[in-house]
């Protein structure tokens, strides 16, 4: 299974996928520091009170499109890594060996998945990094944030792996990123409900982030974000927006994006285990 | 002798047609068994059943003594596809590794085995190299090492030969009486057949997905014979006398072609001709080939000869 996993991590590497996405995170990094300096030179002159609420902001929406990046890098690493490899005959000398194909599949589940949490814990740390140093707010502890942060492209792996082992790498790609779209797009309309106090809304976006959980998990973690800064007077503010989380998914979205996740790979082992080569 | 590969009644079907059916094959420990057929006759589909690719849809198979899947099986076998590639941003020496890890050989294990498979293979000096960089000859070469890293006990080829140029496919040749020689099975899927009869002790002929013929070269191939002969004063009485002895034969002028049952047959004939007033002037036997067999049992509608029991012990 090692074997795999450290197959797969060296291939995302040799293939250029780690470094090209590691460059995208470093030229939107870049342009987010620039934003923050420009910003920060401005409150430096007027002593705006709204500066905690509009860093916040900034932070939120870096970690949201943050998790854009992540999320795609985990479906275009995915999308093809057992098709294609059936398609182009590579898997027709690895199945063979002693090893059972469950562990094929868990073995790249593992590699992806090292490398897409050492990214998302990186960027999430960078963004920080940024809004700290450059900004000059204290953020709060972001441990419990982190976590789910990096959760987040585990579960949108977890499902391509799935889509790989049965579908073809072209539809594979589609339908990961059509869930995606889904989870995206609810999250928007449940924000836009609690809003304009919508119970229709707010419960549609319920129901796509039962069909595919990234979006809840990013709210989640925007709301532990908000959380920490409880104290602040415009507080209620700072949950507004987008990027924001008026209400907190609970604990059990929690649970339910655990056993997602891992009925996804389960799947995935499943399917792979009994196909055709 | 021990069997490594047993079938019983192996047979897969897929929505589009049969991969193979009813296969009952046995093949012996330390032989160069040749498997032929022509493109889509489901040698592909046989060898994948084999080596746990593709599950049966019915019937049986121990490889190795073990069940089809077993790990410990295929501990003991090496697989070069016929359409294979490999990750070709590895280096020749990586994919090896990688091999060799999954055979689980460790790196005390791993690396005498790597260097030993690509001496075998004619690879040494080119180890370094990224496998996208590498000839078609070459990417074959390495195939045939990865089949061979693990000192396995059976090796399948699935069309060995097919990139290569003829030194290339002398050099696999010789790799496989090397394994042979080391007390190796090698179980050789080829269209080559030219190859296939200069270093295979048994072979089976696939046709639409079932055995048409199988024994050693020497059961057949060695019982018939086809003489050719210049003889003047050949009468139709001399024909139907023929017809006893030889049911197909062709005369052209005064050359007669005829096969017989056996080489003792040619007395006999010769006899039969100067008792009919026939003058030979020269009489030239001529073994069959495996290239006369395999088409004459491609090309036969019914399937007749060979397979009045459908398992073959070879």
């Amino acid at each position: 299974m090692w074997t795999i996993a450290a197959i797969t991590f060296k291939e995302a590497y040799r293939r250029r996928i780690l470094p090209v996405t590691v460059l995208a995170a470093v030229l939107y990094l870049g342009l987010l520091s620039f934003a923050v300096r420009m910003l920060s030179r401005q409150f430096e002159l007027t002593m705006d009170p709204f500066k905690e609420v509009v860093f916040s902001q900034i932070f939120t929406m870096g970690l949201y499109f943050g998790s854009f990046i992540v999320s795609f890098l985990a479906v275009f690493a995915a999308v093809g890594t057992v098709s294609s490899e059936i398609e182009n005959g590579t898997m027709l000398a690895v199945v063979p060996r002693p090893i059972r194909r469950w562990k094929i599949v868990l073995g790249k589940f593992v590699g992806f998945g090292i490398m897409l949490v050492v990214y998302a814990a990186g960027l999430f740390l960078a963004l920080t990094v940024v809004i700290e140093r450059i900004g000059g707010v204290d953020l709060p502890s972001q441990g419990a944030a982190l976590v789910l942060f990096c959760f987040q492209p585990v579960i949108l792996l977890a499902v391509t792996l799935c889509g790989t082992t049965f579908l073809s790498t072209m539809a594979n790609g589609v339908v990961a990123l059509a869930l995606y779209a889904v989870a995206v797009v609810g999250g928007m309309i449940e924000q836009i409900g609690y809003l304009v106090q919508s119970t229709s809304l707010q419960i549609t976006g319920i129901i796509t982030s039962l069909i595919m959980p990234v979006d809840a998990i990013y709210r989640k973690t925007v709301y532990v974000l908000m959380q920490s800064q409880i104290q602040n007077p415009l507080h209620a503010v700072m949950e507004m927006g987008p990027f924001g989380a008026h209400a907190e998914p609970s604990v059990w979205m929690l649970v339910y994006a655990g056993l997602y996740t891992a009925g996804a790979l389960g799947l995935a082992m499943y399917l792979f285990s009994r196909r055709d080569i | 002798m021990n069997k490594v590969i047993e079938t019983d009644n192996l047979t897969k079907k897929y929505p589009a047609g049969v991969g193979c059916s009813e296969i009952c094959l046995s093949v012996n420990e330390g032989q160069i068994f040749g498997f032929l057929g022509p493109n889509g006759a489901g040698k592909s589909t046989f060898v994948k059943i084999l080596v746990s690719l593709l599950k049966p849809t019915s019937g049986a198979a121990q490889v190795l003594g073990r069940p089809l899947g077993d790990l410990s099986a295929r501990r003991r076998i090496g697989f070069l596809p016929e359409q294979f590639r490999y990750q070709e941003w590895l280096t020749g020496e990586e994919l090896l590794s990688f091999h060799a890890s999954l055979c689980g050989l460790g790196r005390h294990a791993g690396r005498p085995a790597v260097a030993r498979a690509l001496e075998m293979v004619g690879l040494r000096g080119r180890e370094r190299g990224k496998i996208r960089t590498y000839s078609k000859g070459m990417q074959q070469r390495i195939g045939m090492a990865c089949a061979i890293l693990a000192d396995p006990d059976l090796v399948f080829l699935d069309e060995p030969t097919s990139a290569l140029d003829p030194i290339g496919r002398r050099e696999v040749r010789e790799i496989i009486l090397q394994l042979k020689q080391a007390g190796k099975t090698v179980f050789l899927n080829s269209h080559l057949l030219s190859e296939v009869e200069m270093v295979c002790d048994e072979v089976a002929v696939i046709k639409a997905g079932r055995i048409v013929a199988a024994g050693s070269l020497a059961q057949l191939l060695g019982g018939q014979i086809e003489v050719e002969i210049q003889a003047e004063g050949l009468t139709p009485e001399l024909e139907a006398g023929l017809n006893g002895i030889a049911p197909l034969f062709r005369v052209e002028g005064n050359r007669l072609r005829v096969r017989l049952a056996d080489r003792e047959q040619i007395p006999r004939m010769v006899a039969l001709i100067t008792a009919h007033g026939g003058r030979i002037y020269s009489l030239v036997p001529r073994q069959r080939s495996l290239e006369d067999l395999f088409v004459e049992l491609i090309e036969r509608r019914e399937v007749s000869q060979g397979v009045d029991d459908r398992r073959h012990h070879l």
